[in-house]
């Protein structure tokens, strides 16, 4: 987790920092001219997103790119939001030094893991324009903001401070700004166009933080706006302590030289997560420690013996020590109908789906996989579909094709969902974007640069899974769309044309113009249904309309579902047809007899709502005869409804709000550990539903 | 067939066609118009006629579907257009009809090759012809180059005799769309056989080596496909004159079908092969022999050509065992040529080696 940290807490005794990272620069982000532009909006933008996240505070962030000196690729770089500000004597550690101490008690969802930190970029600046960079900060209860210069002195690893004062901070339009914090910085670096630039980034960085604001002032002065679609705050993420079955020996070796816990016992319990009672006697018998073990009497072998019981390598009674899984609180999705707004308002389509997976766990790390898939619309038919990745919630934009999230989506044969693909392998073409998203309180990485997934077998499954589902869901869209077209072409067949060969027909042979009804029914020969769902500006309420038309010679009976975003809190009002809860998100109504040439329709509001996360109701039914416009109920599909319902009841029953204490009974009947670790935290059902998004 | 009807018979012949429609919707049922499959698994050889007719097969076109029910209102459209013409004593090319069809509202046509179609469905359903419509082609003729007399009635109503060698130019005489007796009579020759040619370069080629005269034939131009008068004009000097016709086509399949449209009748024509096809036609060359034989440059068959050349393979009219090897030999040289590639040895290989070696097995030279 703080692998570049370590690596340069153990070289700098020998080298000095700067030599270090010109050596490591092609990890820190900074190889590249390009490159080391967006590390540094990169830095800097996840900062100012961290901080409003953990001040709960909806971000509002300004980038501005000026090219000082064109010839000589000197470019200043703004970056302003709206946080909290950072107090006057935080501000040099904050930005001036590069090793904090390790925390490694604290395991959770950051996005701070995948970088140098600011301080890096700070480093930078000075290493290639011999300058220091600018900070500005403001905290609400301080009537002026702190300025000043920070630099590094590379061979204290040290902050050097210039120039600190104090001042009064404008903003743009005369008020004076509340709180928030702006860095300005002079560094060597390019401003480039195209996938891999800062537009891309900030773009990306817009799709999973929906509840950000992104203004971006690019060198030409062109101002890009990315608007916050929701108010809602990312959920606050809990810290967890380390599972046993994700330590490392040198990270043991770590926690337990550092220890102030009394004994074994108190080390096991205080320290892990997953570890009852029962598991800490567990853990020390297959250790052969005894639990009153003073903690400074554990030494090197005792350590090991210690890890290799963690791992299940050594048994008791034949069995690895049973262990609870880690709690999954630690995460924090994106969730699917943020990632929906998200896309939407970034691409231009006809058609979004997205899931989120419920959480698993592997090696003792709770992580989720969130997928979303964009159709349709301006974007290209005949190239590769673009493929968005992020680790918590940070773009990757390198090094696409070694990612196991790129590898996820090139697992799937897409030919069968309606995209292109050449042999079913590889990048599907398309007019598509499909985005990856993995929560995770250790993101595995193939290397420092960071920019790619490593190979994971539980991460692939689950991302694979997702991707499956999203694709039938783009299957069941496509088709839909094309019996949408057919019905259409019916309804102007008889609405139109026929009427006009009856008329002419009658004309020419000078005959009475006949009754159609008979001839339309025959056309028809089906039951038809049109939905409509839209937003009510008036009654900020989403309405939908379910119409059904029996175009047949009988009276026909059906049972007519619709889904509808119970999960995401909406409520049903106006239901005037009544109707009775059928399962989580998917209300039934019985109709009785619908006659022939009879015409049905069911109407009603959803509150709770903003405008635009409700779209599209997908219309079910039960009954002997076809209903063009609606699709026959899977009872399959119902019983996934449930068990996922059932699946969120247990993972909020799973993860209490209290730790485990010492007297917490273990579960008799868990399975045994080992088999636990392959195991999800709840194990996700096959084929887990859409109950978010487009088409189911 | 070549008997024309009265405005009045193709009045009713249409008005039979707009009375299945309307009955069909005063019973309850969508409305339908019934019409032989013009595929080439619904052609037959007619022992009578000599030529492919369609079979027994119909299909039925009903307004189930948007495509025919469209294809049905404009039916009833191009039908009240012919009444009005028939009434006003006017014609009008299928171009123009298209360009009307633009104030049919929902009834207008997509494309030109539409209206074509319902032109030819029309004639079919209803036995008459497009002459009986009012409805002219645009394609335009052949051209002809022999000594050869005709007698052709111009605009102003005037019999003018033209000799087909001495009255015209290089170009030769333009074949009207009208060929039929009121507006062409044919007179006197003094030819042994007519020869058709596909392309331009090669008909031009032959009347500049002077083979009309020294080989005593008509040399016809077919401009690809021949139009229907081109077809009309080469069976009714087959049949008049009691000439034998040969076809020296380019060495391909689709220079096979054309052939096929000539001698056997068109699929798409085959309700009027009769009065179009000349079953004694002969197919003189490119032959896949022939590549072989002079060793022609030669192009390899497209992966187009092949599906066409397996199409022809179980067509009927290319039953018979000499065209049976002669696709089969093409498709395993897999190689095609033209005409011109008999340049190769010269300008004058064509007429004085080739054709005369050709025509010598079919006892003409």
């Amino acid at each position: 987790m703080s692998g570049i940290a370590q690596k340069l807490a153990s070289n700098q005794k020998q080298v000095a920092i700067s030599e270090f990272f010109e050596k490591n620069k092609h990890f820190l982000g900074f190889d590249s001219l390009a490159r080391s532009l967006i590390t540094a909006v990169k830095e800097a933008v996840d900062n100012a997103l961290d901080a409003c996240e953990e001040a709960r505070i909806l971000p509002s962030i300004r980038i501005e790119i000026n090219k000082i000196d064109p010839k000589k690729d000197i470019v200043q770089l703004i970056v302003e939001d709206n946080g909290p500000g950072i107090p006057q004597k935080s501000i040099e550690k904050v930005f001036g030094q590069l090793l904090f101490g390790s925390r490694f008690h604290a395991i959770r969802q950051s996005r701070g893991q995948q970088g140098i930190g600011i301080t890096g970029v700070v480093m930078y600046c000075q290493l290639t324009t011999g300058r220091t960079t600018h900070v500005r900060s403001k905290i609400a209860t301080e009537p002026t903001a702190a300025v000043v210069d920070i630099g590094l002195d590379t061979r204290k690893n040290k902050a050097t401070k210039a120039n600190a004062g104090r001042e009064i901070w404008y903003n743009e339009d005369g008020s004076s700004k509340e709180h928030g914090t702006e860095v300005t910085a002079q560094m060597k670096a390019k401003y480039q166009k195209g996938r891999q630039s800062v537009w891309q980034y900030l773009r990306m960085t817009s799709i999973v933080n929906p509840h950000a604001e992104i203004i971006f002032v690019d060198p030409e002065g062109e101002r890009h706006h990315w608007t916050r679609v929701t108010e809602r705050l990312p959920t606050k993420v809990e810290s967890i302590k380390p599972h046993p079955h994700g330590i490392e020996l040198g990270q043991l070796q770590r926690m337990v030289s550092e220890s102030n816990d009394l004994n074994l016992n108190h080390f096991l319990l205080n320290n892990f997560s997953g570890v009852t009672n029962r598991a800490r006697k567990e853990l020390c018998q297959a250790a052969e420690l005894e639990g009153t073990r003073k903690m400074r009497a554990i030494k090197g072998d005792d350590i090991r013996n210690l890890l290799e019981a963690f791992q299940g390598e050594r048994l008791v009674n034949g069995q690895p020590a049973k262990l609870l899984k880690p709690p999954t609180n630690c995460l924090s999705p994106i969730e699917e109908i943020l990632i929906k707004k998200g896309l939407s308002k970034t691409i231009d389509s006809r058609f979004v789906t997205t899931l989120t997976r419920v959480p698993n766990v592997t090696q003792g790390n709770p992580f989720q996989v969130e997928v979303g898939l964009i159709f349709g619309g301006s974007m290209a038919g005949d190239k590769p579909v673009e493929i968005l990745r992020f680790a918590n919630r940070v773009p990757l934009m390198y090094q696409q094709g070694g990612c196991l999230l790129t590898k996820a989506i090139e697992s799937v044969d897409w030919r069968q969902y309606g995209l292109d693909q050449a042999g079913g392998k590889g990048v599907p073409k398309g007019p598509a974007a499909i985005l990856v998203h993995l929560a995770s309180t250790n993101v595995q990485f193939t290397s420092e640069a960071k920019e790619a997934l490593a190979d994971n077998g539980e991460v692939m499954e689950e991302a694979r899974k997702a991707m499956l589902e999203m694709g039938r869901g783009l299957r069941k869209h496509l088709d839909k769309k094309k019996k949408m077209a057919k019905t259409k072409e019916k309804f102007e067949l008889i609405n139109d044309i026929l009427p006009a060969i009856a008329e002419k027909s009658a004309q020419l042979l000078n005959r009475p113009v006949p009754e159609l009804s008979g001839s339309i029914t025959k056309i028809m020969s089906a039951v038809i249904s049109e939905s409509t769902t839209v937003w009510n500006k008036a009654t900020k309420q989403t309405d939908v309309d379910i119409v059904l038309f029996n175009y047949t010679s009988r009276a026909r009976a059906y049972t007519i579902l619709a889904t509808w975003p119970e999960k995401s809190g909406a409520t049903m009002e106006n239901n005037d047809t009544g109707g009775r809860k059928e399962a989580l998100g998917v209300w039934a109504w019985k109709l009785d007899a619908l006659q022939p040439g009879e015409r049905k329709s069911i109407t009603f509001s959803l509150s709770g709502l903003e405008r635009g996360d409700w779209t599209e109701t997908e219309v079910l039914f039960r009954g002997s005869q076809d209903v063009i416009g609606a699709t026959k109920m899977d009872e399959k599909f119902l019983q996934e409804i449930r068990r996922q319902e059932q699946l969120f009841k247990e993972s909020e029953d799973e993860n209490p709000p209290s730790e485990q204490t010492l007297d917490q009974a273990p579960v008799a009947s868990a399975p045994p550990v080992v088999e636990e670790v392959a195991e999800p935290a709840v194990a996700p059902p096959e084929g887990q539903r859409t109950l978010f998004g487009g088409d189911v | 067939m070549s008997r024309m009807h009265t405005p009045e018979e193709t009045k009713a012949a249409m008005h039979e066609v707009v009375a299945e429609m309307y009955d069909r919707i005063v019973k309850g049922e969508p409305p339908t118009m019934t019409l032989p499959v013009r595929t080439k698994n619904n052609i037959a050889f007619d022992k009578k006629l000599g030529v492919y007719k369609y079979g027994k097969k119909q299909s039925i076109r009903d307004a189930t579907s948007l495509g025919s029910a469209k294809q049905l209102l404009r039916a009833l459209h191009v039908v009240e257009f012919i009444e009005e013409m028939l009434d006003a004593g006017k014609s009008s090319t299928l171009r123009e009809m298209y360009y009307i069809s633009e104030g049919w509202g929902m009834g207008k046509f997509g494309s030109q090759n539409d209206s074509n179609n319902l032109a030819e469905d029309l004639e079919i359903v209803t036995k008459c012809l497009r002459e009986d419509f009012k409805l002219r082609p645009e394609e335009d003729g052949a051209r002809m180059i022999g000594n050869l007399t005709l007698r052709e009635r111009n605009r102003r109503g005037e019999w003018m005799r033209i000799n087909a060698r001495d009255d015209v130019g290089d170009s030769g005489y333009g074949v009207p769309y009208n060929v039929e007796l009121e507006k062409i009579e044919l007179l006197e020759h003094d030819i042994d056989f007519i020869m058709a040619i596909e392309t331009g370069g090669m008909f031009d080629r032959l009347i500049e080596n002077g083979f009309d005269e020294d080989y005593r034939c008509g040399l016809l131009h077919l401009k690809g496909q021949p139009a229907r008068s081109t077809r009309r004009i080469m069976k009714r000097m087959s049949e008049e004159w009691d000439l034998p016709v040969v076809v020296f086509l380019d060495g391909d399949p689709w220079s096979f079908r054309i052939f096929a449209s000539i001698a056997y009748g068109a699929i798409k024509t085959a309700h009027i092969s009769e009065y179009l096809a000349t079953p004694s036609a002969t197919y003189l060359g490119i032959t896949a022999d022939d590549i072989v034989a002079y060793d022609l440059p030669s192009d390899d068959l497209s992966k187009k050509d092949i599906e066409a050349l397996n199409a022809e393979l179980s067509d009927p009219r290319f039953a018979d065992s000499w065209w049976q090897d002669q696709i089969n030999m093409m498709l395993e040289l897999d190689k095609k040529a033209e005409q011109q590639s008999l340049a190769k040895y010269g300008l004058d290989f064509v007429t004085e080696t080739y054709l005369p070696e050709k025509l010598a097995e079919l006892g003409l030279a």
